[in-house]
């Protein structure tokens, strides 16, 4: 089956070691995919590419079959693009800023916009240049689905974002990916291209370190523990022989995989006089994922 | 092309149009009425004293018609550095500008060629430049008919703002040019301010005397002859197409450049 959107060994190098190289990944119309990967990793240059802003080194990279830097208007006719960085015309008012944005797309029914602001909430009779970030960034959003696209390509969209604005907008990434639109999601939170994404491409300097089921992913969740106790000589104890746990005076820092039941048990044998956790951001993930191979 | 785009560039620069427009007027509406036939002879005197000075801002000789004395001192340098400069303004803004603040990404994200959204723009800066001349020509015209009537060489003064048009054509082309090679605002606009600076300043000089007369040969300014042009001479016809003729290539050469080029959205 030939894929929506297809990348074949795209290669861009920008020098010092920046940039992407030889990256291969296909989306099927209809999936949503991930794109993870810590900050400089390629996500953006990626988009970039598939957007026709800059052209490939080497490989190709094509929607719908069409080239896009050669074929960009045809492309774009089918695409939704939230840029990483926003930059709206500051001295736009929010609404006429988007009925300018409908107009260039040749979108004529505002009912979606519309129902898409309510959504959101968007401030839509501030100028630009006075809104905060999250409120361009919901501009950004508007603008990005107003024209129901097919493919949505979408750079770290939750940016600037309120807890309960990101939970709306994954629930309207559900609903699209109900209706049959293929999504690329590049985040650099799990959680996001999680709920969202079947398969999700890792991406670490530049180069696709592996493309996973999202679902495998998740069983390899692990957190990471810091508990301080009472006497050194408890953290003492408390640390001998367990695997991959680090102590400095009173606090233990340590990293628990699967289930919690046995550590949390054997920490209550010990006078606990603090507990945090919290789960591995990415590049911890990637480590343990991928062992030493990324050294 | 887009009509939208358009229309938002204009919305967005009329502003700028108005301001160097209400300028022109001012300087035009004020040289016009500085015409005076005696008067002349007492600047004559003026530019005898200080030769240097007068010949620098091309007015030498203070004509004696009111056509010869508009070609002198409005065509010699105010109506040719005011546009320049509103020029140089607005074409850094409209390709280099969004390029630089990130909004080109918004532009190229719709379904439009790049040459599309590039020539809207030039569409744009020329109109722009078109209007800045017909205002020129029409504020002239209507002054000199309100003041003194019958005195204007109307066909005459049409061939040289023909010339004036073509002269910004060229500076428009120059600045386009550089907006859309650059990456950064501050860059293209440097760099198309730079040269066009440099030329006024090398015809400058090159009128003070005979020594620096070569340097005309060095400034396309000198392509736009104004005695010729009044004079009806067939070759300061020939050298003001060719002054279209880079002017025009310019622009073009501009957008095949961003049509091409990668760009840092």
């Amino acid at each position: 089956m030939s894929d929506l959107i297809q990348v074949e060994h795209l290669t861009k190098d920008y020098g010092k070691g920046r940039g992407v190289f030889d990256v291969s990944f296909g989306v099927s119309a209809g999936e949503a995919f991930g794109f993870l990967g810590p900050n400089g990793a390629g996500k953006t240059t990626t988009m970039r590419h598939l957007m026709g802003f800059v052209r490939p080194d080497s490989g190709r990279v094509r929607i719908a079959g069409m080239d896009c830097f050669a074929d960009a208007r045809r492309v774009q006719e089918k695409v939704g693009y939230l840029p990483g960085e926003l930059s709206l015309a500051g001295n736009m008012t929010g609404d006429g800023f988007l009925r300018f944005v409908a107009s260039m797309k040749h979108v004529r029914d505002s009912a979606r916009c519309r129902a898409l602001c309510d959504r959101f909430e968007v401030d839509r009779k501030n100028r630009i240049r006075k809104m905060s970030k999250g409120q361009k960034q919901k501009i950004g959003l508007v603008c990005t689905f107003l024209g129901d696209p097919e493919v949505y390509l979408l750079d770290e969209p939750t940016s600037g974002l309120d807890p309960l604005m990101q939970g709306r907008f994954l629930e309207l990434l559900e609903e699209e990916k109900a209706r049959g639109k293929t999504i690329l999601l590049s985040s650099h939170m799990f959680e996001e291209v999680e709920r969202v994404c079947t398969r999700t491409a890792m991406l670490r300097a530049g180069r696709i370190a592996a493309i996973e089921q999202v679902q495998a992913l998740r069983g390899a969740q692990n957190r990471v523990f810091t508990l301080r106790f009472e006497t050194e000589k408890a953290a003492l104890l408390f640390a001998d022989g367990l695997t991959g746990a680090a102590r400095n005076g009173c606090v233990v820092t340590a990293c628990v995989q699967g289930s919690v039941d046995s550590f949390l048990k054997r920490a209550a044998c010990y006078p606990v006089a603090d507990l945090q956790v919290r789960s591995q951001t990415l590049e911890e993930r990637f480590l343990h994922y991928y062992g030493g191979e990324e050294q | 092309m887009s009509l939208t785009l358009f229309r938002r560039e204009v919305r967005a620069h009329w502003v700028l149009a108005l301001v160097f427009a209400a300028v022109m007027t001012l300087y035009g509406s004020m040289i016009v009425s500085m015409f005076d036939p005696k008067l002349g002879e007492s600047l004559a005197m003026m530019a005898e004293s200080m030769p240097q000075i007068f010949a620098a801002f091309n007015m030498t000789d203070p004509g004696a018609t009111l056509t010869e004395f508009l070609a002198n001192y409005l065509y010699g340098f105010l109506f040719v550095v005011l546009p320049m400069v509103a020029i140089l303004i607005l074409a850094a803004g409209l390709v280099a500008g969004h390029v630089d603040k990130g909004s080109m990404a918004y532009l190229l994200a719709s379904p439009h060629t790049r040459a599309g959204i590039v020539w809207t723009q030039a569409a744009v800066l020329f109109s722009f430049t078109l209007l800045l001349c017909a205002w020129a020509f029409g504020l002239c015209t209507a002054a000199a008919q309100l003041m003194f009537p019958g005195e204007l060489d109307l066909e005459h003064f049409a061939l040289l703002n023909v010339g004036l048009l073509g002269l910004h054509v060229f500076f428009g082309g120059l600045a386009f040019l550089c907006s859309c090679l650059f990456n950064e605002t501050r860059l293209a606009a440097g760099i198309a301010a730079g040269l066009c600076v440099l030329f006024v300043l090398i015809q400058m000089l090159s009128q003070v005397g005979d020594t620096f007369d070569w340097l005309r040969l060095c400034t396309p300014l000198t392509l736009f002859d104004t005695d010729g042009l009044l004079a009806g001479d067939s070759g300061a016809i020939g050298r003001l197409l060719i002054l279209y003729g880079w002017g025009s290539s310019m622009y073009c050469l501009g957008a095949v450049a961003f049509s091409r080029r990668d760009l840092p959205l």
